[in-house]
Parts: C-alpha cells; sequence; structure tokens
C-alpha cells in the first residue's frame, strides 16, 4: 500500500480517538463539491445532469471552508464535476492545506498541465492530484466518451509529477473490463510513477445514460478476485487493503454511508455521495436526522442491493481495521507483504 | 394521475387534486433533472430547479434555485397548487449509445478507401 506514513498516522489517530469517544458514526472523508460543472460527460456519471444555471454555480470558498470545518474528517475529497473548473481552486486547496486536512483532488487532468504551469498550485504532503483514468487508452476513452482524454491525463501526471506534486489515479470499473487490460493498466502507472491507485466499481446512478455495464457484486467479486489475487509488488494502492479484499469477496462489509458524506451547492447530501434523497441544512442534521437504517446492502434498499463503491465501503474497511484485532491483522499482513 | 415510470415528465402538466397527489407531484419535480414551474395558489409562479423537499416536517416545504438566480427559495407545500415541468429533462436520451454510434461511425470513415 502507498498511503504516506504521516497520513497514515493522522487517520490512524483520528479513528482511534473517535472509538475512545465512543462515537459510533464518524466522518473519515468529506466529499466536497464546489461544482457540477464539467468539460466531460463520461458514460457512467449520474453527477452532471442539470439545468444550465446550476451548472453554472459555485459554493463560495467560505462554505468549503465552514463545511469541512463543521465535518471535522481529516481528509477532504473534492470531486465534482470538474474541480480544475472551479475559479477558486487554488485559494480552496491552499486554505485546507493550511488547515492540515489531506485533500484528494479528483480531477480528469484535462487542464491539469495548465494550472500548474499557472502556478495555481503548490507541492505539498496533504494535496494529492487523483487523476481520473478508468483504464488503458482505448477503455479510459471509451468510459469519458471522448478520444484523446487518456493522453491529455497523462501529461498532466507527468507534469504534476515532475513538478514534485503527489499524484494517485482512480478508476471505476465497470461490467466487461478486463482483468489482464487493468493489470497492463496498473504496470503503465507504476511505470509512469504515481503514488498509488483507488479503484471502485461504479454505481448505477439512475440519471446516467449508460445503464447496461455497471458491475452486480459477484461480477465485482469475480473481477477483483482475477486481477488482484496475485498482485505485483510493485502495484501500489492508495486505499484500505482490505477495502481491495472486500471487492474481492474476501470480507462481508456492510456500508457506512456517513463515512463519506457529500458537502455541495444543494447543502448535506443525504444520506450518501450516490443517492440523493434530500438535502440537510448542516452536517449536524444530516448525521441526526437520516434514517441511516433504511442503507446499506442488508437493509434491503433496492438502491444499495449491488452498490460496493468505496464511499460506502472504504470507511468501513478502516473502521473495522481498528475495531478487532483480527482486521489490524488483515491490514497489517496486506500492508507489509502486499498480498491481498 | 398516470405516468409511464420510464418516460420523460419533460412538458407534463400535472392536475393535483388533492394534498396527495400533490406530494406524489412533489416528489417527481424533486426527481426530475430540468426546471419547473411551480404554480402558487395566489397564482403567481416559480420557475426554477427544484433541489429539495421535506414532507416529513411539521409544515412540510420545497426548496428550489430560481431560473433568475439569486439564494435558494423556501415555499411551504401549503402554497403550492400544481408543479408544471416545464424546463428540458437533462437525464433523458442515451448519449452512451450515440457516442457509441458516432466512434463507429467515425472509424468506419476512417478505415474507408481513398477514391
Amino acid at each position: 500500500m502507498s498511503v504516506p506514513l504521516s497520513q497514515m498516522l493522522t487517520v490512524t489517530s483520528y479513528v482511534l480517538k473517535q472509538r475512545l469517544r465512543g462515537r459510533r458514526r464518524y466522518p473519515l472523508v468529506l466529499m466536497l463539491e464546489p461544482l457540477y460543472r464539467c468539460n466531460l460527460a463520461c458514460a457512467g456519471c449520474g453527477k452532471i445532469q442539470y439545468p444550465a444555471h446550476i451548472l453554472k454555480k459555485n459554493l463560495s470558498v467560505e462554505a468549503c471552508l465552514a463545511a469541512v470545518e463543521e465535518c471535522g474528517a481529516p481528509m477532504v475529497s473534492i470531486p465534482g464535476g470538474e474541480p480544475l473548473m472551479y475559479p477558486d481552486i487554488g485559494r480552496l486547496v491552499k486554505e485546507l492545506v493550511a488547515r492540515r486536512k489531506y485533500v484528494y483532488l479528483c480531477t480528469n487532468a484535462i487542464l491539469l498541465k495548465e494550472k500548474l504551469q499557472a502556478g495555481v498550485f503548490t507541492p505539498s504532503k496533504y494535496l494529492s492530484f487523483s487523476v481520473h483514468l478508468d483504464g488503458l487508452r482505448e477503455e479510459h476513452d471509451e468510459t469519458v466518451c471522448r478520444e484523446g482524454v487518456y493522453d491529455q491525463a497523462v501529461e498532466g501526471i507527468r507534469e504534476a509529477l515532475r513538478r514534485g506534486f503527489r499524484v494517485t489515479t482512480n478508476s471505476t470499473l465497470f461490467d466487461g473490463t478486463s482483468a489482464i487490460r487493468m493489470q497492463m493498466f496498473f504496470d503503465e502507472m507504476m511505470d509512469i510513477g504515481v503514488e498509488g491507485m483507488m479503484l471502485s466499481p461504479g454505481y448505477s446512478y439512475a440519471k446516467a445514460p449508460d445503464q447496461e455495464h455497471f458491475l452486480r457484486r459477484q461480477k465485482t467479486h469475480e473481477l477483483f478476485s482475477k486481477m488482484l489475487e496475485n498482485p505485483k509488488k510493485r502495484w501500489k494502492f492508495n486505499q484500505s487493503p482490505l477495502f481491495l479484499q472486500f471487492l474481492m469477496g474476501k470480507w462481508d462489509f456492510e456500508c457506512t454511508p456517513w463515512g463519506m458524506p457529500a458537502y455541495n451547492i444543494f447543502g448535506w447530501q443525504r444520506p450518501c455521495y450516490l443517492l440523493q434523497e434530500g438535502y440537510a441544512a448542516s452536517f449536524k442534521d444530516l448525521m441526526e436526522n437520516t434514517a441511516w437504517e433504511s442503507y446499506g446492502h442488508k437493509s434491503g434498499n433496492e438502491k444499495c442491493k449491488d452498490c460496493m463503491v468505496h464511499c460506502g465501503y472504504e470507511a468501513t474497511a478502516v473502521d473495522f481495521t481498528f475495531a478487532s484485532f483480527k482486521g489490524l491483522k488483515a491490514a497489517a499482513q496486506a500492508t507489509l507483504t502486499g498480498k491481498l | 394521475m398516470t405516468v409511464e415510470p420510464e418516460a420523460s415528465l419533460e412538458g407534463w402538466t400535472p392536475e393535483v387534486m388533492d394534498a396527495a397527489s400533490l406530494a406524489e407531484v412533489i416528489e417527481r419535480a424533486f426527481d426530475y433533472r430540468g426546471d419547473v414551474t411551480i404554480v402558487r395558489r395566489d397564482g403567481s409562479e416559480v420557475v426554477g430547479y427544484l433541489f429539495n423537499r421535506d414532507a416529513a416536517v411539521a409544515r412540510p416545504f420545497v426548496q428550489v434555485f430560481e431560473q433568475q438566480g439569486g439564494p435558494p427559495l423556501t415555499l411551504p407545500y401549503a402554497d403550492i397548487r400544481t408543479i408544471r415541468f416545464t424546463g428540458r429533462d437533462t437525464a433523458t436520451g442515451n448519449s452512451y449509445a450515440a457516442w457509441l454510434r458516432s466512434r463507429e461511425a467515425a472509424k468506419a470513415a476512417r478505415s474507408a478507401p481513398d477514391v
């Protein structure tokens, strides 16, 4: 695994503090969406289908920072929309870094080189560009519905690495993904020099244009087992090894939808980053007045039945690591040996 | 009030008969990815994107970002006569299939022999 030691220690001490305080539900990563605008229209994305006046809206930096303070999570992921289209992205990141938040700026990297050359960002151990790449050139360009994007993203990654930034990748996998092609992708990313990779199966957004290619649970187990059964030592993953083992079918976790709460132009999204069942005016309201028992695989909720996405299950995996000796041992073993 | 579940609601002008059907129309408007026109009981109209609603509170309400801009507007259910689905449904269509078709067409054009 490739999470830097300082980040690992921050997360460990945060989780232990929550457990010592007896806090049953706590956030691990804030999903902060300052805008819904994007320069792509990917087939599997249900995030950007809004009227133009909504797509033009931005959260203010002050509103973002207030949400970060209110939530208190040690990590902030900035997806969207495309965060590099957010006019105040440089200032927002600077403020978050000053607050010692570990920031994952999730970008398609089309604008990355341009922003780096313009001096919008400064390298920091707290900042990682998490570049969206769903596989090798052919697969990625197909999922983002535009040719040439893979090459642009790789160019952005190389520029960021050359300037001393942390770079990770995030890949969403759909039905039909080839395990062998993904293994080739892992090799390619390691050759380029990214710090680590993040993987997740896609979620079948009701509003996404392509409804045919979302992975169901059994297929997810099969794909991830095939891909990761004998991982090469050089492959680095920037996520909980227990989450990857869960995707391989080795653990039976339940969703923790509060683990990665989402804040955007509409407010605090209920109940999670993927489902939009309403909005709370405050983080407290979200945590206290959401019918959490109605969500997750075991709840019987049809919308949650096949979901195995990181925003619901990675926080479960991290919590499990610190909740039992079994979890700690399994995570330590995977981290030290690289075996999943 | 019958609607094909998979059909777009674009252009729909429901006739609201009672509180129950108003609640259902509001649910549909909440799920709709386009602007709507909210007709108040006093006859005035609000055009915008209905992004939130809460029927579980003492005074149920909807929240709307008006098309003309500004902060969100909160309207009680009790003030709403009906909602018309007047804006374009941005979630309809099949852009993935359309993209695949255009990609295949481009590939075919590239592999066609020069004349």
